[in-house]
């Protein structure tokens, strides 16, 4: 795998590699952020792995950039031996499919020329994989979408996605933790909440769980919590 | 308890120290005051060293009393201040009796004032820090800009204010402002037509600028880029949309994103465009790491000898 190391502005070191996403290279990412958090220990002050990056943030003025860089391809070459761990089991989301609460999910369906209960079928029936967390506290993209429901996202983004609105955009799934502005397409709802600051950690998701959802009857839904 | 009563809160005031570390991955943006020189000021001023929370006031238009006797001092976009009607020199500390009013006004300058309270505001702190992350609905006061009526609790006394130190206050900004940037991230991907439209354009501040960050007007920058996989952001990054204006995004920033980024603007103006208001006219100058860390070292250099 190509990689390369750069600026991040002033404060941050991004490795990047020249490869598709995909759970492997996740792990490869996992690793050397792992690493990173001892080795630099005391100035490194977040590190965010995005689907084929990893950002190391750093105490302003205590880190030289060559030698993070010379460190990082280190670690990739060392990490690319590292035989991966078991998956650990999938956390289990319920969803209330329904276009009361997924309002593209019909749209979906006519655009796909599938029924509801197909687009149901397979959403449901795929295992996805964390690929990185952020955009909002508890928001975590989720791979692989199957192919035949891959959607673009809104040519205008709706200003207020409900919490907890299940969408797709792309090849990607996720869960709107909280009311936000969103382009992706919505076509259900999960009762359960993605982020609560008196849990630890705070955030349900992490970059290399793994997720699927499961269809649930509206008075399940409420009976869990769920909004409207 | 001592508690300062918001009598009149302005269209967005929140509680800010130098905001919070460690939480991005979470989707936590540090947050903190937009004005780090202004912030850093007052606290001195006051003689705060725990990194004292102040309250941040955008266009200031704030009417508040306090229940205890105490100093203050304002920092960042200059303001008109009356204690009680009376007006006074806005930019000097002063001692305020319990049940005094005060009343802060903008003026024509900046955007970002901050009102500085012995003791700081004393809300409970979220991973470490009391500043306020209004889309996360976090820290500060119940996670939100301040309301009428509102009742903020003030931290007890421990400290005597030093002296007034106005020379770090906000001068107004030049006829175009100049926004250092190191290269980076999709920098070597962007067509050399996108590189040299945004070396090359005097854009202008719109007025979609707020905490999260800074849209400029002049579209039709196009990077070429056909998509990307979300990343990590930076304080500074330089985001270019599909409508091709830049945004740099500041402290309130989406923790990851998935738009091209030529780099990011350094943060010493980050802080200077973070004031500027709509209309400014600002410029992109390229400019290296090294460069960015000798800047920000004689600008630390700077602050630390004035507030010796």
């Amino acid at each position: 795998m190509t990689c390369s190391v750069g600026p991040a502005g002033e404060a941050a070191m991004r490795l990047v590699f020249e490869a598709d996403p995909a759970p492997e290279l996740t792990r490869t990412l996992l690793a050397i952020q792992k690493s990173a958090q001892r080795h630099f220990q005391g100035t490194l002050t977040d590190s965010v792995i995005g689907y084929a990056t990893l950002t190391l943030f750093f105490k302003p003025l205590q880190f030289q950039r060559d030698r993070v860089e010379a460190w990082l391809l280190d670690q990739v070459d060392l990490t690319k031996t590292d035989t991966h761990c078991d998956p650990p089991p999938a956390i289990i989301l319920p969803v209330f499919y329904h276009p009361s609460v997924g309002p593209d999910l019909e749209w979906l369906a006519d655009e796909k020329g599938l029924s509801v209960d197909d687009i149901i079928a397979l959403h449901s029936g795929a295992t996805y994989f964390a690929y990185a967390t952020g955009f909002a506290p508890g928001f975590c993209y989720l791979g692989t979408l199957p192919s035949q429901l891959m959607a673009p996202r809104l040519a205008t983004p709706r200003s207020k996605v409900p919490p907890g609105s299940v969408a797709i955009a792309d090849l990607q799934t996720a869960v709107y933790p909280c009311e936000s502005p969103g382009g992706w397409r919505l076509i259900g709802q999960c009762p359960q909440p993605l982020f609560n600051l008196r849990h630890t950690p705070a955030n349900l998701l992490s970059v290399g769980d793994t997720v699927r959802f499961e269809p649930v009857s509206e008075a399940d839904f409420y009976a869990m919590g769920g909004a409207r | 308890m001592s508690t300062l009563i918001i009598g009149q809160a302005g269209i967005a005031t929140s509680v800010q120290d130098s905001g919070r570390a460690g939480t991005l991955q979470l989707g936590i943006p540090p947050s903190g005051a937009m004005d780090p020189y202004a912030l850093v000021s007052g606290q001195h001023q006051l003689g705060h060293v725990h990194d004292e929370a102040a309250l941040e006031m955008a266009y200031a238009d704030l009417i508040a009393r306090s229940t205890h006797d105490c100093h203050i001092v304002i920092t960042g976009a200059p303001v008109t201040l009356a204690i009680d009607d009376q007006c006074l020199d806005p930019r000097k500390i002063h001692a305020i009796k319990a049940g005094q009013t005060l009343s802060i006004r903008a003026t024509k300058i900046g955007i970002y004032s901050y009102l500085h309270i012995s003791g700081g505001i004393a809300t409970e702190p979220v991973f470490q820090s009391r500043s306020t992350s209004p889309r996360e609905v976090i820290g500060g006061f119940e996670g939100r800009y301040l309301r009428d009526g509102d009742t903020l609790p003030i931290g007890p006394t421990h400290s005597r204010p030093s002296r007034d130190d106005p020379l770090l206050d906000l001068s107004p900004s030049p006829s175009t402002l100049t926004l250092r940037f190191v290269p980076g991230f999709q920098h070597d991907e962007f067509s050399p037509a996108a590189m040299s439209a945004l070396l090359g354009t005097e854009f202008s501040v719109t007025p979609s600028a707020n905490r999260m960050g800074v849209k400029l007007s002049r579209g039709g920058l196009h990077s070429g880029i056909e998509s990307l996989l979300s990343e990590a952001t930076c304080y500074g990054a330089i985001q270019i949309p599909p409508d091709g204006a830049p945004i740099v995004l500041l402290n309130d920033r989406q923790t990851v994103g998935g738009y091209p980024k030529p780099g990011a603007v350094i943060s010493s103006d980050c802080a200077r465009l973070a004031q500027a208001r709509p209309g400014q006219k600002v410029r992109f100058v390229s400019c290296s790491a090294e460069e960015a860390d000798r800047i920000q070292w004689l600008e630390r250099h700077f602050v630390e000898t004035r507030l010796q």
